[in-house]
């Protein structure tokens, strides 16, 4: 299936770029708008294809939909590679994404997820495709996966399962809002020899080559951590600067005097039955 | 007894207003009230096929469970201990490769023959029937392709046989070039296994016939297998449903 890459469709290890989102979804909210500009600039292209990889979940309807319903308004291709589900044309897999701009990879369970790309060799494309500096991006399982390892509980209690490894270090998302998975992590990283990454809900780590370069936060995310052994035993967590990403939309404290006057006439109009709701 | 039983297609998935199959495979466990468990994995255990198997195996008839492998996070029981439990193991369609990788990741391969050889009747139709066997025929990724499966039965296998020739074709490039002899199902056809070989073959369509297909001196042969049709009132299921028990006696508990 994979022919020997030529040398020159490589980019150099500093431009492959992968984006580890915490925990992150195709809704409205302003947060995750906010992450899914961010992630569709990285792409740079003046209409970028982005492809959806929803293995880790079984490739449920609802998350495609979602995706294609955030994105559709944006100025680029959409596809989605269901590994599960009959598509009405086949698709030769590997030229599809190694024409793509962005791929993203939705959450779900992280076992799965490698467990079927090992079985459909998606793996060895996965590669490929960051070899040619195409920018993989990705939550939870679909953050986790580009790792050395990933904190899962696709097995049920939270522990540590082997990623694709083109980035160094242990991740595990969901980083405050899951206790076991960042005990699970700071007992890793205590035994020395790997870094570990700990990513909130709404925050993320640029990763050019092998090292993080960035860290972003939506603005209702919290932070990103490194953590790594403190040389007595344990670890220590050291909170990464992060970047915050600009609102997509106005927040409401900015919003214009007029519009707010305007929503509140509307609001007590609505009370009375005397306006129509349009 | 190791009992499997493929189907080429049907049961609730395919033939919704048609529960012959899935009352023969019920019926094979001897169970009055069996326990079943269904694996939708192949389907990347989609909501809506759960839901339609809980519709189709209802509480009256049977206790039925599934086991999510996308969602064990969820679940705090062990997949080995519920599977072993089981009367009747069903697995659904989708895709096989998917299918095999994700058993694979969670060990559930292993512990699926342990419920094999403890006598549990082992069942699906699609991926879920061509898992089963050494090879098999898929073309859920577009052109027809060999694939491997689990090798409980030695045999190669290809469902929906008669409604998707390509199939045919690839099946039989596939024994010229070495594949072990094949069984094959149209839908609403089912072959019942006990150990390695064919024990009988039953249809819940009229016209739907499964077939032993192989190489015999460089030339493909198929053998249509005699097929009972369970519709027909006049056949008696090789393997009855018990009488309901009698009411037992009181006993005396001795302390």
């Amino acid at each position: 299936m994979s022919e020997p890459e030529p040398a020159g469709s490589q980019v150099p290890l500093r431009s492959r770029t992968i984006l580890a989102l915490g925990g992150h979804e195709f809704t409205r909210k302003r947060g995750n708008e906010a992450i899914r500009d961010y992630m569709l600039a990285l792409a740079d292209a003046v209409e970028p294809r982005v492809c959806l990889l929803p293995t880790a979940s079984g490739d449920p309807a609802e998350q495609i939909a979602a995706f294609r319903s955030s994105l559709g308004r944006s100025p680029c291709r959409l596809s989605h590679v269901s590994l599960f589900r009959l598509e009405t044309e086949s698709v030769d897999l590997e030229r599809h994404l190694l024409a793509q701009d962005l791929i993203y990879v939705g959450g779900g369970s992280m076992l799965n997820l490698l467990a079927i790309w090992r079985a459909h060799g998606i793996d060895r494309v996965l590669r490929r495709c960051w070899e040619r500096g195409i920018v993989l991006a990705g939550q939870s399982a679909g953050a986790m996966c580009w790792f050395e390892g990933g904190v899962t509980r696709s097995a049920g209690p939270a522990r540590v399962v082997e990623g694709l490894g083109f980035v160094p270090g242990i991740l595990s998302v969901h980083y405050h809002r899951d206790d076991d998975r960042r005990r699970a992590l700071i007992a890793r990283a205590a035994e020395g020899g790997q870094r570990g990454y700990g990513i909130d809900d709404g925050a993320g780590i640029l990763i050019q080559g092998a090292d993080a370069v960035a860290a972003v936060r939506a603005p209702d995310g919290a932070g990103s951590w490194i953590v790594a052994a403190d040389g007595a035993g344990g670890a220590a967590e050291t909170e990464l600067d992060s970047i915050p990403l600009p609102s997509p939309r106005l927040a409401i404290d900015e919003l214009p005097d007029e519009v707010l006057e305007l929503r509140e006439l509307r609001r007590v109009a609505a009370r009375r039955g005397a306006w129509s709701r349009r | 007894m190791r009992q499997i039983v493929s189907f080429g297609g049907g049961g609730f998935s395919m033939e919704s207003g048609n529960p012959l199959l899935d009352e023969f495979v019920l019926d094979l466990t001897g169970e009055p009230r069996p326990k079943v468990c269904f694996l939708p994995s192949a389907s990347g255990d989609a909501d809506h096929y759960l839901v339609r198997f809980y519709r189709h195996f209802p509480a009256s008839r049977c206790e039925p469970s599934h086991v999510s492998l996308f969602r064990r996070e969820r679940a705090p029981v062990e997949p080995r201990e519920h599977l072993l439990s089981q009367d009747l193991i069903y697995v659904g369609g989708g895709s096989v490769t998917s299918l095999l990788g994700v058993w694979r990741a969670h060990g559930i391969d292993r512990i699926l023959r342990e419920c094999w050889e403890a006598g549990a009747v082992l069942c699906g139709l699609s991926a879920g029937s061509l898992c089963w066997f050494a090879e098999g025929i898929s073309t859920f990724h577009g052109p027809a392709e060999r694939i491997e499966g689990l090798g409980f039965l030695p045999w190669t296998n290809t469902v929906h046989y008669s409604s998707e020739p390509d199939r045919r074709a690839a099946l039989f490039d596939g024994l010229r070039a070495g594949m072990s002899p094949a069984y094959a199902a149209d839908d609403g056809a089912a072959l019942h296994f006990v150990g390695d070989d064919v024990a009988q073959v039953v249809a819940s369509r009229p016209s739907a016939r499964a077939y032993r297909v192989e190489l015999r001196h460089g030339h493909v042969v198929t053998t249509q297998l005699a097929t009972r049709y369970l519709g027909d009132e006049a056949c008696v299921p090789l393997v009855r449903r018990p009488e309901p028990a009698e009411p037992p006696e009181p006993v005396l508990v001795s302390a």
